[in-house]
Order: C-alpha cells, then sequence, then structure tokens
C-alpha cells in the first residue's frame, strides 16, 4: 500500500516538476525572446490589475485555447485528427519518468529514490519514447487530410529519424565510459572526481559528444533553427488544421520535449542532481576539507541544483531558438548525415580506443 | 479658289475663305476666344494671331482671307509668344476664382493657358473689382469679372435671337457686358450664350454647383422638345450621385448639324429634361383593382398583360383591343408595337390625342408640334388615315366594340371625349415613364424608358430619321416599350429576336426608304465642347 | 560587431572559410553572445529599474502606446480638419478638387450658395468616409484654399460602426491643429 502512495507521489511529483517548468517556459519564451530583441514581451495579462511581469499570460493562453473553436477540418479522419496530439504529448510526458531529480531520500526508515522509475536501461526507454512520439506527428500530418500538412509530417519523422541516430551514437560513448544505461547510476558515477578536483561531469569526459548530443537534442524539440516540420508562417507544417486546445497540446509537447531533453543533457552531461564536492553526508573539498550537512538538507540541495540546471539549459535552448535562423531542408540533412553521424561514430571510436588505453 | 500652306500643308481653299477656315479644313485647331462660326467675326482677341510670311507683323486667323502662294505657321515661337501675351493681357483683370467657377473644366481660359501659359505672374497692381454672379435672366447668370469681353453673347443677341438684349457699356478696362437698359436675358435662345462663353462670365443658373463638369458623362443624342429634332449631347452625371441629390441628366448642349439646328437650341428643349429624373417617373409594375393597386414583378405584369390581350381575343376578337400610341416613341417602339398588331389583328390604332393644341412656333427652330417623332407615327402609318384626330377612338370604346385599350405615354384623361368613355373600358393599360391622369385610372401600369435610357430615332418634321444613343440605365424597372412588347409578343408566337434592336433596324430600312442609313449615322460631328467630359477615370 | 568587408563575399564562397568558420561553431557562439549580451544587459536594468535606479535608460525599445506616446512629426498626415475663416464659418468653397484627387474617393461635398457673391459657393455637407480614406494627404496638397489640413494629430478615431466612421461638416470644423513639440519624445499619458 505504502508502495503505492510512493509511486504516485513520485509520479505527482515529477509531473507537477514537469508541467510547471513547460508553463513557466511559455513565459520565459517570450520575456526571454523580448529582452534579446530589446522589447518588453507579454505583459498585459492582469488579475486586479496585478500584472506580475507577465506571468498570468499562460493562464490566459491556457483559458483562450480551451475556450477556441476546436476545428476539424472536412476530409480528416476525425478519430485519428483528435489522437494525434494526445500521443504527442503522452509520450513526451512519459519520458520524464527516468531522469532522476535527486539521490535517494530518507525520511521516517524508509528511503525513497526521487526518480519515478530507475530502470537499468533507462536511456533506452527515453528513446523509445521520443520514437514512438514521432507517431503523433505523422498522424497528425496524416489526418488533416491536408497534403502540406502531410509534408510537414514527412519532414518531421524524417529530422527525428536522423537526428535520432545521432543522439543514440553519442550515448554509446557514455555509456562506455560510466559503464551503465541506468541514468540514477549514471548520476551517481559523475559525483566521483575527476583528476582529484574536477567534477567528474559527462561533458568533461565527452566534450564532442556534449555538442552533438545537445545539437540533437535541439533538433529533436523541433524548434528553430530545426524548425522545418512547423515552419508556422512559411512552408506549412503538420499543425496547420488544429485549433483550440489540441494546437495547445502540440504547444506543450514541443515545450515538454525542450524540457526533457534539457533534463538528459543535464543528467548524461551535467551531473543531474550532483552538486560540486557534494557527497551524501556533507561538502568533501579537495584537499580534504569536509564540511557536513544533514542528509535531507543534502537531498534538497540535490533536487535544487537539478532544477537550476535545468533552467539554465532551457534558458540555452531558448537563447538559440531566438538566435539562429532555420536551415534549410537540404543542409540540415546534411548536418545529420554528413557531419554529426560521422562525428558521433568516430566519438564512440576514440572513445574506445581511450578506454582501452587506459584500463589495459 | 487660293492654294496656301498652312504648317507645310498644302490647302486649297473658296474664294473669301479664312485662313482659320483653311485651318480647319486642315484639322489644324487655332486657339480663338472670340470667332465663332456661327457668328460674324470681330477680331477683338487677338487668339487667333498666326505668323504670315512677307507680312510685316502677325495678323489674325479668322479674319486674314487666304490669298494665293500664303505660306502661314501657327507654332512657331512668335506666334507662341503672342499668345502667350494675349493671356497675360487677358487674364490682367481675372479673378482666378476657378475653384467656384463652373466653367472650370471646360473653359478656354484654362485649357489655353495650360498649353500657353507664362506661368510667372509679372502682375503687381490691384485688379478691378466688378458685379459678381448675378441673374441677367431667367437661366443666365453672369460675372463681370471672368468676362473676357471677346463679344460672342453681344453677337449672338444681334445675329442669331435678334434681340438685342446685351451690349458692351464703357471704355478702356472699365468695359464691360451689360444689359439694355430695363430688359432681361430672356429670349427663347437665351441658353446659347452660355454655351459659346469662353469663359465663365455667363453660366446657367439651373446647373450652377450641381456638379463639376468633369465628373459628367455625355451621349449623343435628339432633342425631343419638338418636331425639329435639334442634335443635342446629353450630360448625365453617375459618377458623383450625391453632387446632384441624385439627379443623373444634368443639363443638354446642342451638338452641331448644318443641317437641322447648326450651333444651337431653344430653352425650351434645353431645360425640358427635368422629367427623366422627376418625381413623378414610374418605377414600378402596378396592377390595380377597385379595391387596391399592388406592386408587381415584370413578369407578373407581363403575364397579365398577355392574359388580358389573348382573354380578349378568344371572347371579342381582335378588334376588341385598341392602342394608343404616342408620338413621343421612338420609331423603334412604334415599329415593334406595329408588327406585333399586326400579328395579333389588331388595327384600332391611333396617336393623335384630340387634346393637344399646336404650341408656340418662330421662323427658326421651335416648331409648333411639340412632338419628336410625328412624322415617323405618320410614315408608319400607325393612325386612322380617314379620320383627322384619335378621337374615333372614344366612339368605339362608346359602342363597345373596343374593351382593352393599351396607351402609350398619352395622357387620355386631358381629352373630352376620351374623359367619359374610359369608364367603359373593360381593361386600360397605361405604358409610360411618368405619372398622369390616364395612370392614375388605368388597370395596368407599365413604367417605360425615357429617351434618355434606351437606344432609338425619332423623325423629325423635314422626315429625317435621327439617331439617339442611351445615357443612363432606366430608372428602377422601367423598360423600353418595344422590349415590353416583345416580352408580351412570344406568348402570341411570335419569337424576341423580332424585336431585337438591329433585327427592327434593318426591317424599318428595308420597309421605308425615308429611313435611310445616312440619316442615322451622321458623319462623326465635331463635339461642340473641347472638354475633358465624361474623360474620368472611375 | 563589424566584420571585415569581404566577410560576405567569402561567406559567398564556402573555399574561401576558414576551417573554423566552415565548422560554423565559432560563428554560432559568437551569435549566441550577441544576443546573450543583450538578454543580460536588458535584465540588468529591468531589476535596477526595479529598484528605482537607473531610470534614464530603457531596457526595450517598446514604446507602451497607450500609455506612452511619442510626440508626432509635424509631417504627419492625422485626422483631417476643416480651416474657418475667422467667422467660424468654413473657409472651403466646395471646388471638388479634393474629392477629384481622392484615390480611395472617400470625400462626399455637395455645394450650395454662399450669400456673398465674392465667395459665391460653399459645402452644404463636406463628409469624409474615414473607413476608405487611404491618408495619402492628396487632398491636403490639393486644395487651393488651404481649407482641409490633416495637422490635428489625432489617431485615435476608431468607431464601433461604418455609419461613426464618416465624419461630417461639424465634426471636422470642430478638430483643432496640434502644437508640434518635442519630436520622437516619449511622453506619459495620464
Amino acid at each position: 500500500m505504502l508502495e503505492w502512495a510512493v509511486a504516485a507521489g513520485k509520479v505527482a511529483f515529477s509531473l507537477f516538476v514537469l508541467l510547471n517548468f513547460v508553463m513557466v517556459l511559455t513565459w520565459a519564451e517570450r520575456k526571454q525572446s523580448a529582452l534579446m530583441q530589446d522589447r518588453i514581451g507579454a505583459n498585459r495579462a492582469s488579475i486586479l490589475g496585478f500584472t506580475l511581469l507577465g506571468l498570468f499570460h499562460p493562464i490566459a493562453d491556457a483559458i483562450k485555447m480551451v475556450t477556441k473553436e476546436d476545428f476539424v477540418p472536412q476530409g480528416a479522419s476525425r478519430a485519428l485528427h483528435t489522437l494525434a496530439p494526445f500521443i504527442a504529448l503522452f509520450f513526451a510526458l512519459i519520458s520524464f519518468a527516468v531522469i532522476p531529480l535527486g539521490d535517494e531520500l530518507a525520511v521516517g526508515g524508509c528511503t525513497i529514490s526521487l526518480q519515478v522509475i530507475d530502470l537499468n536501461v533507462g536511456i533506452l526507454y527515453v528513446f523509445a519514447a521520443m520514437s514512438l512520439g514521432v507517431y503523433g506527428f505523422v498522424l497528425a500530418g496524416w489526418a488533416s487530410g491536408n497534403n502540406f500538412s502531410l509534408l510537414g509530417a514527412l519532414r518531421a519523422s524524417s529530422q527525428m529519424i536522423s537526428y535520432e541516430i545521432t543522439i543514440g551514437a553519442t550515448v554509446v560513448g557514455l555509456i562506455m565510459v560510466f559503464g551503465t544505461a541506468s541514468l540514477q547510476t549514471l548520476v551517481r558515477r559523475q559525483g566521483d572526481l575527476l583528476l582529484g578536483f574536477l567534477p567528474g561531469w559527462g561533458v568533461f569526459y565527452q566534450p564532442l559528444g556534449f555538442l552533438l548530443f545537445t545539437t540533437a537534442a535541439m533538433a529533436e524539440t523541433k524548434r528553430a533553427p530545426f524548425d522545418l516540420p512547423e515552419g508556422e508562417s512559411e512552408i506549412i507544417g503538420y499543425f496547420t488544421e488544429y485549433s483550440g486546445i489540441k494546437f495547445g497540446m502540440f504547444l506543450m509537447t514541443d515545450f515538454t520535449e525542450t524540457v526533457v531533453m534539457a533534463g538528459l543533457v543535464v543528467t548524461l552531461f551535467f551531473g543531474g542532481w550532483q552538486f560540486p564536492y557534494l557527497q551524501p553526508d556533507g561538502f568533501h573539498f579537495p584537499g580534504a576539507a569536509v564540511v557536513s550537512i544533514s542528509p535531507l538538507a543534502v537531498s534538497i540541495a540535490q533536487v535544487m541544483t537539478f532544477l537550476v540546471k535545468l533552467a539554465v539549459f532551457c534558458w540555452l535552448f531558448l537563447l538559440v531558438r531566438w538566435t539562429f535562423p532555420r536551415f534549410r531542408y537540404d543542409q540540415l540533412m546534411r548536418l545529420g548525415w554528413q557531419m554529426m553521424l560521422p562525428l558521433s561514430i568516430l566519438n564512440v571510436l576514440v572513445t574506445g580506443a581511450l578506454l582501452l588505453l587506459l584500463h589495459r | 479658289m487660293p492654294t496656301l500652306t498652312i504648317d507645310g500643308q498644302q490647302v486649297t481653299v473658296s474664294k473669301g475663305a479664312t485662313i482659320m477656315q483653311a485651318a480647319e479644313a486642315l484639322g489644324i485647331y487655332i486657339p480663338r476666344y472670340c470667332y465663332h462660326p456661327g457668328l460674324r467675326v470681330a477680331g477683338s482677341c487677338r487668339m487667333c494671331l498666326v505668323e504670315i510670311e512677307k507680312a510685316p507683323k502677325l495678323d489674325i486667323a479668322c479674319y486674314r482671307q487666304a490669298a494665293e502662294g500664303m505660306v502661314v505657321h501657327t507654332t512657331t515661337e512668335p506666334v507662341k509668344l503672342a499668345r502667350q501675351s494675349i493671356l497675360e493681357f487677358l487674364l490682367s483683370n481675372h479673378p482666378l476664382d476657378c475653384p467656384v467657377c463652373d466653367q472650370s473644366g471646360e473653359c478656354d481660359l484654362q485649357n489655353f493657358y495650360m498649353e500657353f501659359g507664362l506661368y510667372q505672374s509679372r502682375f503687381l497692381e490691384n485688379k478691378i473689382k466688378r458685379r459678381k454672379a448675378f441673374p441677367i435672366g431667367r437661366h443666365v447668370m453672369l460675372d463681370n469679372e471672368r468676362c473676357i469681353l471677346c463679344s460672342r453673347c453681344v453677337r449672338f443677341c444681334e445675329e442669331v435671337s435678334r434681340s438685342h438684349e446685351l451690349g458692351i457699356v464703357n471704355r478702356g478696362d472699365r468695359s464691360e457686358i451689360a444689359l439694355r437698359e430695363g430688359s432681361q436675358l430672356d429670349n427663347e435662345y437665351s441658353g446659347n450664350v452660355i454655351d459659346i462663353c469662353p469663359v465663365g462670365a455667363l453660366t446657367e443658373r439651373e446647373f450652377r454647383f450641381q456638379c463639376r463638369v468633369w465628373y459628367l458623362n455625355r451621349a449623343a443624342s435628339v432633342c425631343p422638345g419638338c418636331s425639329r429634332g435639334c442634335n443635342i449631347e446629353l450630360h448625365y452625371n453617375v459618377n458623383r450621385p450625391h453632387q446632384s441629390g441624385g439627379k443623373r441628366v444634368l443639363r443638354l448642349k446642342p451638338r452641331f448639324n448644318a443641317e437641322v439646328n447648326k450651333w444651337w437650341m431653344c430653352d425650351e428643349g434645353r431645360y425640358g429634361f427635368e422629367f427623366i429624373d422627376a418625381p413623378s417617373r414610374l418605377q414600378d409594375f402596378e396592377i390595380r383593382t377597385a379595391q387596391r393597386t399592388v406592386v408587381a414583378s415584370r413578369e407578373q405584369a407581363v403575364q397579365t398583360l398577355s392574359d388580358w390581350i389573348g382573354d380578349s381575343i378568344d371572347r371579342h376578337g381582335s378588334q376588341s383591343l385598341g392602342i394608343f400610341l404616342s408620338p413621343k416613341l421612338s420609331n423603334e417602339d412604334l415599329y415593334g408595337i406595329g408588327k406585333f398588331a399586326r400579328h395579333v389583328g389588331i388595327d384600332c390604332l391611333d396617336f393623335r390625342n384630340p387634346s393637344e393644341r399646336p404650341g408656340y412656333q418662330d421662323d427658326f427652330l421651335i416648331q409648333a408640334d411639340k412632338n419628336p417623332n410625328t412624322r415617323g407615327c405618320l410614315e408608319l402609318g400607325l393612325y386612322r388615315r380617314s379620320e383627322d384626330s384619335g378621337g374615333w377612338m372614344a366612339g368605339e370604346i362608346q359602342r363597345g366594340k373596343v374593351r382593352v385599350l393599351i396607351v402609350f405615354l398619352q395622357d387620355l384623361a386631358l381629352a373630352p371625349e376620351f374623359q367619359q368613355v374610359l369608364g367603359r373600358l373593360e381593361r386600360l393599360v397605361f405604358v409610360g415613364s411618368n405619372r398622369n391622369g390616364t395612370a392614375e385610372i388605368a388597370s395596368l401600369v407599365v413604367p417605360s424608358a425615357t429617351y434618355a435610357e434606351k437606344d432609338g430615332s425619332f423623325t423629325n418634321f423635314e422626315g429625317r430619321a435621327q439617331r439617339f444613343e442611351r445615357a443612363v440605365v432606366p430608372l428602377g424597372s422601367a423598360v423600353a416599350e418595344a422590349d415590353l412588347v416583345a416580352s408580351v409578343a412570344v406568348s402570341f408566337g411570335m419569337q424576341r429576336e423580332e424585336f431585337e434592336r438591329e433585327r427592327l433596324l434593318s426591317d424599318l430600312r428595308r420597309e421605308y426608304p425615308f429611313f435611310d442609313q445616312e440619316a442615322l449615322n451622321p458623319p462623326e460631328l465635331e463635339w461642340v465642347y473641347q472638354t475633358p467630359i465624361g474623360q474620368e477615370r472611375l | 560587431m563589424s566584420r571585415p568587408k569581404d566577410a560576405m563575399n567569402r561567406l559567398r564562397d564556402p573555399e574561401a572559410l576558414s576551417f573554423w568558420q566552415r565548422t560554423y561553431v565559432p560563428e554560432i557562439l559568437r551569435g549566441l553572445k550577441l544576443t546573450a549580451a543583450h538578454f543580460f544587459r536588458n535584465l540588468l536594468i529591468h531589476i535596477f529599474h526595479l529598484a528605482g535606479l537607473w531610470k534614464d535608460r530603457r531596457g526595450a525599445e517598446t514604446v507602451q502606446y497607450p500609455e506612452e506616446v511619442r510626440g508626432y512629426s509635424p509631417r504627419l498626415r492625422s485626422l483631417h480638419r476643416l480651416t474657418k475663416r475667422d467667422d467660424g464659418s468654413p473657409r472651403c468653397v466646395a471646388c471638388m478638387m479634393c474629392e477629384t484627387i481622392c484615390p480611395a474617393r472617400c470625400i462626399y461635398i455637395v455645394a450650395t450658395e454662399h450669400p456673398d457673391p465674392n465667395i459665391e459657393k460653399r459645402p452644404a455637407s463636406f463628409d469624409i468616409d474615414l473607413g476608405k480614406c487611404v491618408f495619402c494627404g492628396f487632398c491636403v496638397e490639393v486644395c487651393p484654399e488651404d481649407a482641409i489640413r490633416m495637422d490635428t494629430h489625432i489617431l485615435n478615431f476608431a468607431a464601433y460602426s461604418r455609419q461613426e466612421m464618416v465624419w461630417d461638416i461639424n465634426r471636422l470644423l470642430s478638430n483643432e491643429p496640434q502644437r508640434v513639440e518635442g519630436i520622437g519624445e516619449i511622453r506619459k499619458v495620464k
């Protein structure tokens, strides 16, 4: 019984973190882009005269989308048209399940892992969920009964398949270094120090892998400069025929994927919830200085660390999204297949060779 | 027969012809103010100065007679300089109130100044103030400040109307146009001085501020005011309906026809267009019973009319139908009606309203017969030759022979003979453009198009068939009479094509020699006005 | 961010790019640096504003329109007005020049007689359909009497019906010219 409650609690907490991030991200996207472009950004939605820096806009957006007409075009497949955004959003949401928010939390003699589920093939689970998510976009394009939407969906699937290969190949290097595919284990192993003073984060073992993975992850979120599947105003994407809350769900999918991808980058390359030198019993600075802290404070610090890191990478993703113009499709494909895929395979080979040399 | 050269082109003219006429024959336009082909030469404006080789100085083209071997230049620098100087002189006391002047847009001062003007004023003195904007007759407004003293209006009153109302008084720059003491400019042709005035000194009171002339379109037409059939231009405004309060036809202007009216028309005809946009215009088909009047659609009205005719023929034979035509109908309409009447066997036809009396006439243009197409009715034979007037039809009605009467335009209720018998009719049908006494008692009223709203032709008293063209669309549901008859005739086994305009014309030409093509299509004549009328982009 | 003059030419010819340029990575970082710099600068300014400091610096170019307005240029074409004679009657003589030149055909004038024969003509009605007006200013240029101007600086004349968008002669006469001050300066509006 308690197990069930704990599991439900973990799911709820995880979803709470994720969905709030998504909501704040819609606000952050507007505000950040405004600041980058010397504008002010959304600031008009108010409750009782308080605008709170425009933080009510996500609520206003939600109300607007829910109350808007839900339009299904003539000639569309009504059932699939409705199903598609659910599929897309569902698989985006569940990929967050294996991302650890913290280490184990010991409360009242019971140890709770701050992760919805610790799969020993966690990384593969994420890939699987992402691959299934493609169905949402393809179905959306196909079920709209609009050839342009279908073309958008085809662009989406081919782009995502192309870049998933790079993602998979770069992660191979990381698995080789840390010897595990479980994300929680992976994070724990990043707590060791490298060369005695450097946090043992994946980025220091796999700098090229980090670059390739981050780039591919941005492509997976389908946002500028990789927004060819959507191309809102110019090239017509898979969700052209969507309106109201169903359109909102696709939008949410994008933001969820951004958060998931940021979480994945943090988990794989930036030590997840690891705070530098913070061990379960306190700080262990190089040179043997130890500051002990209570385990609960450590757990809270870990979760906060993870969230801050997550926020930083979300910010970085938004920064990239609002800085660079869109690729041309042939450039996108050339980048994926002719540059990133060879580089990621090279990364695996070099990693393997180095590992062989070091562990001889 | 001297032969001379103007601007490098040779032309041979009759003896006594002026350089102006020779140039006209070559199609060379020499600017002028005082010269008018219909008036004696005054030579006062000096605008038509041309350069004649071997002559000591420039000479006026309107007065200098052409001589053998003369070489004339109309576009050389001295000529242009002369025109510029003349314009500068004429404008020295001109008020330049073009914004409020009705002439602007068709003003020769404006037009020539655009071409030859100085553009840099050298005038520092004060202009002479004169009396502005005061009526000198029923139709004419005078503005002495705008006058350039070309004396066209004075000569018109001397030579054409011979009424001598106008003259030039005072001397030098105090000279101005004035009325003869105790008189008014109200002769029968006073409107023509407005046409011939090259500037805005004489303007029309009726047209005053109704519409700027560049909004007007024009159509070639024939005056329906009397049997003279003066050729006219119909000026109408459909571009800016708000300016003239919805009125469409705003003025009539004479159109030159050497054999009918030359450059002139009478005031009666000039201001006889009010009925086209008058409130009395019929706009709907009306079916009237003893109890009430209902507005009907065209289809319903045509069906009703066909039923009545067919029913009457079935019960009493075609002798029970009578048609009272009008000499205001066009030849085509009359012919179409006649065709239908022949087809169904109606021979009870006439057009002579017994209540009509001969009107005023003079020895110039105005005819006593105030109908434009009496001659056409006569030529087409649409009357009972044995009778002097249409009154015989009242007798037929009285005897109960005619039971259904179709009246076109005429107000039979005015004629005592008919007043008493119209009530005996089973059906009275009125087809006309304006409401009158007959329309009030008719059991079916059909609104018809006026001459401004359809193509057609009138035959004047000399037997000259003259074509007029459509200017505006028929008001409301109004239809041309021939179209109405065509719709009815279809129910009686006739083809609609038989009433098409081209078909009616070719039939008319074949059957009636007077209806020759040349009179219908006079050679393309010069518009009296060299103005941008009808050129506004829409 | 000045670039060497031949940078654009080199971009057109990929062979002319250096190795690092061809990887795009340094250029991408430069782009990110630029936008990030704007982000942090503006963020800092906004934070200082909240603390009541640095009020003279603007963290955004945005003019918060209904609350803030910029001083308009005297050349701005705004809502029309009809100018008046000394006695308050319109200067307009209904010459129809503006109605004629108007490319949108939004001016409707009806002329009538003026009691003074030296003026002769006046508008009985003068309507401008602002729903059709394209604010080209031709009417102002063409007017021989300086009777119509577009210097009111009134821009907020939106209405809820088409009929209300038609301004008649009385409304047009009641518009006043706007004094020009502080062109381009941002002013708070109460």
